[in-house]
């Protein structure tokens, strides 16, 4: 029996791996541009992007700076302020709940149209391009970000076992008691399940918004300004490093989230 | 093998190991003959294994020692040839289907023709009084209307065996009254043999022809009690000193609780 | 009492929601444009925008506000439409394939995962360079981005019917065959169309920003150009407005969808 179990794990882990290198062999021997049809030069095989992420190393941790303190910023600021909204609209509850259908309305309004509109805003707040460009892509994230959290923490702050709030009554609790010790506690997992779609979220919106920026920097802006000037490996090794970016922050999430949920049931 | 015996278990055990090891005992040595025609219960507190032991003469688990037969062959066997009916705590009924359609799900797998189906299913509608609702969609039926939509669904496939995992336990007292009396209906008019699990004494007294009393660490049987009571069975007979006996025979029976 | 009804009602708490939007946006457009120089740059009124849409004045070449929008919202919902589609039966087969065969998941998974994590739409001029087409990488990104939350959300509906359902297509001695079409796949239709509302937005923001990459006639192209200069700023806001609608009634529209597949009334487990 232990076998077929030790037998079920590796073969988790062994099976996508395979696949994966098997994807890695036929990108490197130019199988997989036959196959869909691209050249060398738009999809430059891994060995040539690995050496230009070597040589390039320096600037790259410049522009992934910039980008990932546009991500958090944003993802920080969308949080705290989707998780303030949902307070607000725990508190009023009819008009909350409205409030919140629309709120996630929001989040089917496409971003592009969202970062222009942003820059044009913060186009008088500051002499300096690059506090202004980061002011605009920081809102344009915490905007991205602020529907699924407050979507999620309504629920957590509303959605109770049964019998709960009975209970908070029968021992005549204030209501910003029930708050601390009864909504709050409850309402965390609900913010980890909006993390889970704001953290990715995050990163997407750093870069498209550094697409429409002033500046030009951070690490979307630089695939871009690469593939314009025909610089293929470089773009990609700039596509390489965002998506590592996107990995690294959700897993450090999955991690925190572990901790933080640690001894919780299950439901 | 006796002519009349339609389940025969024959020293019947189940373990299995837990996630860290460890080996869990179900059940243990259970032997059990189980005649055509009869309502039998099988009767425990949690963990006395009831459920695994339902289980097991289903096909829904394999035992780890002993043996089973039904009708002469493997539960397997049996399960092919659709000689069971289930019913579960829950109704288990499709949302996206309406009451008739439910009924009428185990005859589509089965590739009973199409009038032959309603037809039956109509049928079976009618044996436990919901005719009128064929058409409604089970989110609009009380929890006891489901059950016996459920019931409905299991008799439709004219089953020589009706196993049924505590029915009723998940519905009101009321409820559970009129089904008992629906239920023992049912049976005299199908004649099917009626397996039935339960932790309620006195629902298994009242529907069974004989108790299988089950007790827990590990599960096995502890004793198995006949029910004299007259047929048919009415509501007043709980009333009577020969219930009230019969329910703490029932009781005494149980060890290690 | 039939008034007051109407006045707690979801409806009008959502309608006043939009007027008090909208009274604020028009509260700012008044401050913008007593401190701005331009204030159509900025944030014009709401009543500037509408009538720029309905007026019959040429905004570019021959073409007026309306009839440039719906040129150019052709061009690329139509991609993006396709684009979701393949995206969504892609995604749908994914699902299932995984839910046939444990080799097939554990395949899969791990990439399933990696697909939620990348910066997809971030991966936009890349594939735009690839494919050398507007049009073919409008339709590849919106069916990249279609597909994770579709095949994500059908597996889990699929995961997520009761043991005592299967058991009982075992007790009947089923196929699989018959599993499936009767069981598993309308059991997992309300989750699919939870991956379709989520992923339909998604589709047409991403064509809307492959269009920004690159000249063309485009909703993106239209919005790039009249930032630059090329036509009047409303042209922009307008854009702007009408892709917020169209993002915001495409999950509606799927909503309807699934009411009319889905008439019946869920029964909650709670009984």
């Amino acid at each position: 029996m232990k076998t077929k179990r030790i037998l079920s794990l590796v073969s988790s882990f062994v099976l996508p791996l395979a696949f994966g290198t098997m994807i890695y062999i036929l990108w490197q021997t130019e199988i997989l541009h036959r196959i869909i049809g691209a050249d060398t030069v738009t999809l430059p095989l891994p060995s040539r992007i690995g050496e230009i992420i070597g040589a390039n190393s320096q600037s790259i941790a410049e522009h992934t700076k910039i980008t990932l303190k546009v991500a958090v910023g944003g993802l920080l600021a969308g949080s705290i302020l989707g998780y303030l909204i949902a307070v607000v609209a725990a508190v009023f509850r009819k008009w909350g709940a409205g409030g919140l259908a629309l709120v996630s309305a929001f989040n089917a309004i496409p971003i592009v149209a969202l970062a222009p509109v942003v820059n044009n805003w913060t186009r008088d707040m500051s002499g300096e391009v690059d506090i202004r460009s980061t002011a605009a892509k920081i809102i344009v994230v915490t905007i991205f970000c602020t529907a699924s959290m407050s979507v999620n923490a309504y629920r957590g702050l509303t959605e109770l076992k049964p019998f709960s709030e009975d209970l908070m009554k029968s021992y005549a609790a204030p209501k910003i008691v029930v708050f601390a010790k009864l909504r709050l506690p409850n309402s965390l997992p609900y913010v980890f399940t909006a993390l889970r779609v704001s953290v990715p979220s995050s990163v997407i919106g750093a870069l498209v918004a550094e697409y429409f920026a002033e500046d030009t920097v951070g690490v979307g802006r630089q695939i871009r300004e690469n593939i314009v000037k025909g610089q293929y490996p470089t773009a990609w090794a700039y596509i390489a490093v965002a998506c590592l970016i996107g990995i690294a922050m959700f897993v450090l999430l999955t991690i925190v989230e572990r901790i933080v949920l640690k001894n919780r049931r299950r439901t | 093998m006796d002519e009349r015996t339609e389940i025969m278990l024959d020293n019947i055990g189940m373990t299995y190991k837990t996630n860290d090891g460890r080996d869990v005992t179900a059940l243990t040595s259970v032997t059990l003959d189980i005649r055509k025609g009869e309502f039998i219960s099988l009767l425990g507190p949690s963990g006395c294994g009831k459920t695994t032991l339902l289980r097991i003469i289903a096909d829904l688990l394999t035992p780890t020692q002993g043996n089973i037969s039904v009708g002469g062959e493997t539960p397997r066997q049996a399960r092919l040839k659709q000689r069971y009916g289930i019913v579960f705590q829950s109704a288990v009924l499709y949302d996206w289907r309406t009451v008739r359609k439910n009924v009428m799900l185990p005859l589509e797998i089965m590739h009973v023709p199409k009038e032959e189906r309603i037809d039956r299913a109509d049928k079976m509608l009618e044996l436990v009084g919901l005719s009128d609702f064929a058409n409604h969609f089970p989110g609009q039926l009380s929890g006891g209307m489901q059950q016996r939509v459920g019931i409905a669904r299991a008799l439709a496939i004219r089953p020589e065996i009706l196993l049924m995992d505590e029915p009723f336990s998940a519905l009101d007292e009321f409820t559970r009254e009129k089904l008992h009396d629906d239920l023992l209906r049912i049976w005299r008019k199908t004649n099917k043999t009626v397996v039935f699990v339960t932790h309620n004494i006195s629902e298994a007294v009242y529907l069974s022809d004989r108790v299988c009393v089950l007790s827990p660490h590990p599960g096995r049987l502890s004793a198995v009690v006949d029910i004299d009571l007259p047929r048919p069975r009415t509501a007043q007979l709980k009333s009577t000193p020969e219930f009230t006996a019969l329910v703490a025979k029932v009781r005494s029976s149980f060890e290690g609780v | 009492m039939k008034i007051k009804k109407f006045f707690s009602s979801q409806k009008f708490i959502v309608f006043v929601w939009v007027l008090g939007i909208a009274v604020i946006w028009e509260i700012f457009a008044f401050i913008v444009a007593a401190t701005k120089r331009t204030p159509v740059n900025v944030l014009p009124h709401l009543w500037q925008i509408i009538e720029a849409f309905f007026s019959d004045k040429k905004v570019s070449g021959k073409m007026t506000m309306a009839e440039l929008i719906g040129t150019a919202c052709q061009e690329t919902l139509l991609r993006a439409a396709i684009g979701f589609a393949i995206g969504t039966v892609l995604g749908y087969l994914l699902a299932l394939l995984m839910n046939l065969s444990r080799i097939v998941e554990k395949i899969a998974f791990p990439y399933l995962m990696l697909i939620q994590m990348i910066p997809i739409l971030g991966m936009a001029p890349i594939i735009l360079s690839i494919t050398g087409d507007i049009n073919t990488s409008r339709i590849v990104i919106a069916a990249i981005l279609t597909f994770y939350p579709v095949s994500a959300n059908t597996l889990a509906g699929f995961k997520a019917v009761e043991q005592e359902k299967c058991e009982l297509m075992y007790s009947y001695a089923s196929s699989r065959f018959q599993l499936y079409t009767k069981t598993l796949i309308p059991s997992c239709i309300p989750y699919f169309f939870t991956g379709l509302k989520i992923s339909a937005p998604m589709a047409i923001t991403a064509s809307i920003l492959v269009d920004t990459l690159q000249g063309g006639n485009g909703l993106g192209c239209m919005l790039s150009q009249s930032l630059k200069g090329g036509m009047t700023r409303l042209v922009f806001w307008d854009i702007v407005l009408i892709s917020a609608i169209i993002g915001i009634l495409s999950y509606q529209v799927m909503g309807l969808i699934e009411k009319l597949i889905c008439p019946y009334k869920r029964t909650k487990k709670a009984d």
